[in-house]
């Protein structure tokens, strides 16, 4: 999307010698070139002409079909004259040759218009056939290499196996093999190297950190965060939601049921707290916790941002554009954004405006009390306990001790005799009552139980719900997005006007937009399938079968390969959403299994690796890039769920909060060593080791991370003491787990941290790193210490600090390599 | 979603305007390695697009939103009815924010207001050494903004929509024309200590939002680590820090031989210039070269984090090569003790505002940098009490100033209506004023965009904007 990528050399590759396809070569120049003007939106559409659909184009002879040379269209966009050509030159787009030509071939051919590709149904193509029968592993690689045949490519060889072990470990769980993992797979992969993969792959799912991985996405979709985001970013309590997400993946929960659990968990029959839990879906986004606000505009901000949001991540749109006015491309009108918002209008989340802004811990009711196991069962005994004394008589007791309380408080507050000596009377007699239903030590007893019942409970976590309101929130179209405009119509739940329609007396409710969401006969399901299908090809195949992974719109990439990603949707339904068979079936394709080694004319060819001609190569995910750090070194605490975690970040990172100031308090125990998709998810000031390697704020939904490599990042990797500390215990690993000669520990390093063993170059190389190292550290024992010293874990006393901070040296080059922090 | 399939064209990005530039001869041999041909240092938008006037910008941004009557916006109507309700005809159906539902009474101006300069700028009594720069900025009176609270309202001004995500200003600037410097971030971002109950400022502020990361501000710390892990680790001294780093270079570009891949080339400008950071950064926040007659011109205390120390490190930023310094002060929230808080937040910012741009002209340096001094909106002439008189959030007129590289100096540009309720001539939306600086920068704001979720986002938006002709020199 970078201007210098000449659209030339695209159009190209991707029509070479395949006939035009309306959606993928002619779609994209007409929208992004002449929409804006001549598109759906009636208000800046000029001249009456509309482009985007076949009657406009031609009624008045813009385009005349099969005569290029008669069409309007044609000549304006070949004209010389500055006062004449389209696009006019103040809106800085042109029309190339290429395209100019495509727009040409077109017309002659009669200038078929197709619905827009997002729209259709997908449809279910057959495998087509391919030359190479021996090639493909599944029904994927008929596709891919039906395209790379017909364009005279070969796919690339297999990746070999310890390259492949490492990238369906970090594709899948997010965490390197163990050596011992290294070594059964290239022994099985030695034999046959399909089912290795397969037997690999179905170990892999089952492992409870398959759910961490991909939970990982779809935090980021749903912009999950452990604070408020605006002002003063306070944090909220919604952690049990991460953990029902990696749950439910792990458990494998078809996805539309996912999708009914968090949109509208509270309106199944019976809900289970589970589905209670998901439903924090609706209170994920960005919200405020200001003191004195405008209520009215952040009403406003929130409507448009679970907009955002739910369209983004079930529809891939951009229905958001259509908060000010009708969209631009696509034919989402304004009153389709509003219509969608009163979906969400009976989400009860506003008391918050008003319960104690500016200060800590945030109320934000609706809130539920979630226990973990051993909670659950200390509360459950506790409970038995507390009936058993009470004989049958829980209800008058309570409230006689809650009498009690109540007075006691009062009489020590109370300065007139009179009145306490009422009150004494008064707490006397309600104590003769306690004592006679509870005699003897029964009543310390039951002081105590209730004490300890109380205490359980502050140790579980709140997490914010959704309850839905008697009477929802009045919806209206805000002209222009204006919310001081109070002229716009009121509207009701509906979904957008040009797709199938929710079939419902009365109003239309969450429950209903999920189930519309996912119901492929009479809702979208097929869309929405295909939406996520593109994303699971984008998970382990590092791109897109579509490049746009949010915007399936008019000026969203049309798909490389529709006929494959509409088969992955259909299968993706067909399969009743099982979301483990689809990355099952990716994964153990031919084509995952291809070398990403990229030879300088494909990069040339494909730049994007839009053909699958071989593998992505690109560098890990920011929480990756740390749990392989932990992994390695063997520090990694590999506990599912919880609240989350805080290890150490550089002090005086909070300073621009305020209302109220804030201090890190950085863990002191094991969780400092829990997987990164734990860490507190403080949406302005992020933990700058997730921020340096291009996670999210996530104040909107992503679908796609940058993979940047910056200064900034590398002085991370170098010197934030979480890597240091991995690398000194990594060197502890190397010292105390192999024979004593430099060789030896440099191969079990590398087989630690790379699965494989050194080149000699390489050996040298870190040779003379050591010697380096060894001499320094000799003359300055002072500094070995410092630097062995760094991190909470206590030092190996057995091991030599000087020796052991050689090693670590060692160990921060081997966490450093772009072999370490890249997936291949 | 910016592109990262093709991340070998994004790497030619990080050489050629990155965050940080290599030098021409190391640029050209990655470049042959990258297989990547053509020019180098030239923008993606052959911007600049005119001659620019300014090279560089430093933002004086004054957080919680300063009350445009106590600093440039006189006016002596308001001073007549001053307790008096205040009339109906400009409040009704008009947006407020703490004083909802409340009577709105009249709040005359706070402080004197005066003449200065041959311009004959008025100029609150609360700024005196603003006073003697009236010749040398150009204030506009006649600004609008849409956003009412602080966060969304902080968030339009910085990036053009109160929608998150989108990338600010000074990382649009520095997608633009690159960087200048070899060896530190284009965008730096500094927060000063002090003032009424600090607004909390939220990293979104210099969020490079969809652009690459690398255009994102870095934050400077006043304690600690000037910029977050650019020391190294305890025990690591400098000679075993380059040894190290030379290490992970070899290493790499072993691998890069066997794998051939332009990331790893990439990966390993990354880290020399992260070496280069390391030294470059101390050296820059390192005030002791400074002498004592700079440093009270400033009202400066090396280290203590003031916004006088900060205006400080701005010149030495820019000096080095930084393209946009934003620089905060979070005190300006004044909805009550306006004149208690309106002597302290001046205290804090009016001199050292004034020495920095005295400075700046000593050292020529003005005439190429553009200043910018303002909130993310105004105050309600209406009196709001929370501790004595103060005033309300309000967006339908304030002020700001500009001066600088290519700025008309001694400008008085637009007004309020004679309350100073609505912005009534030559109104300036934040989108103007974003205009503006862009051309200031060589920068056509029509053409400077960038693609994402299909759409050509611009830092002016979709609305119209429009250049203010008459601020330029």
């Amino acid at each position: 999307m970078l201007r210098i990528v000449p659209l030339l050399a695209v159009v190209t590759v991707l029509s070479a010698e395949e006939e035009i396809d309306f959606n993928r070569d002619i779609r994209p120049i007409l929208s992004d070139k002449c929409f804006h003007c001549h598109g759906p939106d009636p208000e800046t559409r000029e001249e009456d002409l509309r482009l985007d659909t076949f009657e406009g184009a031609t009624e008045g002879g813009a385009i005349k079909p099969g005569k290029p040379e008669k069409s309007e269209l044609m000549a304006r966009i070949l004209d010389t004259d500055p006062d004449e050509v389209m696009p006019p030159p103040k809106s800085h787009k042109k029309i190339s040759k290429a395209e100019a030509e495509l727009l040409r071939e077109w017309i002659a051919e009669g200038a078929e218009y197709e619905d827009p590709w997002t729209y259709q149904h997908p449809v279910k193509s057959p495998a087509p056939a391919i030359k190479n029968a021996q090639w493909p592993s599944n029904w994927i690689d008929h596709f891919i290499l039906a395209r790379l045949e017909n364009k005279g490519l070969t796919p690339s060889p297999d990746a070999d196996p310890v390259t492949l072990l490492r990238r369906l470990h970090f594709d899948l769980v997010g965490l390197p093999p163990t050596q011992e993992r290294v070594k059964s797979f290239t022994e099985a992969a030695s034999n046959n190297l399909q089912t290795a993969v397969e037997t690999e792959v179905d170990f892999l799912l089952a492992s409870p950190h398959y759910g961490e991985r991909l939970a990982i996405y779809w935090l980021d979709l749903v912009r999950y965060a452990d604070t408020v985001g605006y002002h003063g970013d306070q944090p909220h309590n919604i952690s049990p939601y991460r953990d029902y997400v990696i749950n439910s993946l792990n458990r494998n929960i078809a996805f539309d049921q996912f999708t009914r659990e968090q949109l509208a968990g509270d309106l199944l029959p019976n809900p289970s707290q589970n589905q209670i839990i998901a439903t924090g879906y609706n209170r994920l986004l960005q919200t405020t916790h200001e003191g004195g606000l405008q209520a009215a505009e952040y009403r406003a901000i929130y409507q448009a941002d679970r907009v955002r949001n739910a369209s983004a991540v079930w529809m891939g749109a951009t229905v958001g554009c259509a908060q000010c006015h009708d969209h631009k491309y696509d034919p989402y009108s304004a009153k389709d954004n509003y219509q969608l918002a009163a979906f969400f209008a009976d989400i009860d989340d506003e008391s918050h405006f008003k319960t104690g802004t500016n200060s800590l811990p945030t109320k934000r009711p609706p809130e539920i009390l979630i226990l973990d196991k051993d909670g659950k069962e200390r509360l459950q005994t506790l409970d038995e306990q507390l009936t058993v004394l009470a004989g049958g008589k829980e209800k008058q007791i309570t409230e006689l001790s809650k009498q009690e309380s109540t007075l006691a408080a009062q009489l020590k507050k109370e300065k007139d005799a009179k009145k306490k000596e009422d009150l004494q009377t008064h707490l006397t007699a309600t104590r003769t009552k306690l004592g006679e239903l509870l005699p003897g030590d029964s009543l310390t007893q039951w002081k105590q139980l209730t004490a300890d019942r109380k205490k359980v409970k502050t140790g579980g976590r709140l997490t914010m719900i959704t309850k839905a309101l008697a009477t929802p929130r009045m919806v209206r179209v805000l002209p222009r997005g204006n919310w001081l405009d109070e002229t716009g119509e009121i509207v009701e739940p509906a979904v957008p006007h040009f797709l199938p329609q929710i079939e419902k007396e009365g109003r239309a409710n969450r429950m209903d937009l999920a189930n519309w969401l996912t119901d492929v006969e009479k809702g979208t399901g097929g869309l929405t399938a295909r939406v996520m299908a593109n994303r699971f090809f984008y998970l382990y195949f590092g791109t897109g079968i579509s490049r746009s992974l949010s915007d399936f719109g008019g000026q969203g990439q049309p798909p490389s390969n529709p006929e494959l990603l509409d088969r992955l949707a259909v299968e993706f339904y067909e399969s009743d959403w099982d979301i483990k068979h689809m990355v099952r079936l990716l994964t153990t394709s031919r084509s995952y299994r291809q070398s990403s080694l990229t030879p300088p004319e494909l990069r040339e060819l494909d730049p994007y690796n839009q053909l699958v001609a071989r593998q992505s190569r690109f560098r890990l995910p920011a929480e990756i890039i740390r749990d392989n750090a932990l992994a390695v070194s063997g520090l990694l605490e590999t506990a599912t769920g919880g609240a989350s975690v805080k290890p150490a970040q550089p002090e005086g990172y909070y300073r621009h909060f305020n209302f109220p100031t804030r201090k890190y308090k950085q863990d002191t125990d094991q969780r400092v060593y829990r997987r990164s998709l734990y860490i507190h998810w403080q949406r302005q000031f992020l933990h700058p080791m997730l921020k340096a390697f291009d996670a999210p704020s996530r104040e909107e939904c992503t679908a796609e991370r940058p993979r940047s490599n910056t200064p900034v990042a590398a002085m991370n990797l170098l010197n934030d003491p979480n890597f240091v500390e991995a690398a000194r215990v990594l060197a502890e690993r190397i010292l105390s787990g192999a024979d004593k000669d430099t060789g030896a520990r440099l191969d079990y390093a590398y087989n630690l941290v790379l699965s494989r063993n050194p080149t000699d170059a390489e050996s040298k190389t870190m040779a003379d790193l050591l010697d380096y190292a060894n001499k320094d550290f000799k003359q300055h024992p002072d500094a070995a210490k410092k630097l062995i010293s760094i991190g909470q874990t206590a030092t190996d006393p057995n091991l030599d600090p000087i020796e052991l901070a050689t090693w670590t040296s060692v160990s921060r080059a081997l966490l450093n390599l772009s072999e370490t922090t890249t997936r291949n | 979603m910016f592109d990262q399939s093709a991340n070998y064209i994004n790497r030619r990005t990080f050489l050629a305007k990155g965050g940080f530039s290599l030098g021409a001869a190391a640029l050209a041999s990655q470049l042959a390695k990258a297989g990547i041909t053509g020019k180098s240092n030239t923008s993606l938008y052959g911007a600049p697009h005119h001659a620019a006037k300014a090279k560089r910008v430093i933002y004086l941004c004054m957080a919680g939103g300063p009350s445009h009557l106590e600093t440039f916006d006189y006016k002596p109507e308001l001073d007549k009815i001053s307790g008096k309700p205040f009339p109906d005809s400009f409040t009704k159906g008009q947006p407020i924010a703490q004083l909802q539902g409340k009577a709105l009474m009249a709040q005359g101006h706070l402080g004197g207001f005066k003449k200065y300069g041959k311009s004959g700028q008025w100029i609150s009594d609360y700024l005196p050494y603003h006073q003697k720069m009236a010749d040398d900025i150009s204030v506009i009176r006649s600004m609008v903004t849409e956003q009412i609270n602080h966060d969304p309202a902080h968030t339009f001004m910085n990036t053009g929509t109160a929608i998150s995500g989108r990338p600010s200003m000074g990382s649009w600037v520095n997608y633009g024309l690159g960087s200048e410097s070899q060896d530190l971030p284009g965008f730096v971002v500094l927060t000063s200590v002090g003032g009424r109950n600090p607004q909390p400022i939220a990293s979104r502020q210099w969020s490079s939002g969809f652009l690459p990361s690398r255009f994102q501000g870095v934050e400077f710390n006043s304690s600690g680590d000037p910029v977050h892990y650019v020391s190294n680790p305890a025990g690591v001294s400098r000679g075993h820090q380059d040894e190290l780093i030379r290490t992970i270079q070899n290493l790499d570009s072993k691998r890069n031989d066997l794998v051939d891949n332009p990331e790893i080339s990439a990966r390993i400008s990354a880290y020399e210039m992260a070496f280069r950071m390391q030294t470059s950064v101390p050296e820059l926040t390192d005030l002791a070269g400074e002498s004592q007659k700079t440093l009270d011109m400033y009202g400066a205390t090396p280290g203590d984090g003031s916004y006088a120390s900060n205006c400080l490190l701005a010149r030495r930023m820019i000096e080095k090569g930084v393209r946009f310094v934003q620089l905060y002060h979070r005190g300006w929230d004044h909805h009550g003790g306006l004149d208690k808080y309106m002597k302290i937040c001046a205290g804090h910012t009016d001199q050292p505002t004034w020495a920095l741009l005295t400075d700046l002209k000593q050292r020529g340096l003005l005439e190429d940098t553009l200043v910018i001094w303002g909130g993310e909106f105004g105050r309600t002439p209406m009196f709001q009490g929370k501790g004595g008189a103060g005033r309300d959030h309000h967006i339908k007129g304030f002020s700001m100033w500009m001066a600088g590289g290519g700025v008309k100096a001694g400008l008085s540009h637009g007004a309020t209506d004679e309350l100073g309720y609505n912005a009534v001539e030559d109104i300036v939306h934040v989108r103007d004023f974003h205009a503006t600086m862009l051309h200031l920068l060589g920068i056509d704001h029509h053409r400077f965009s960038e693609k994402f979720q299909g759409l050509d986002m611009r830092l002016t938006g979709v609305e119209p904007a429009k250049v203010i002709k008459q601020l330029l020199a």
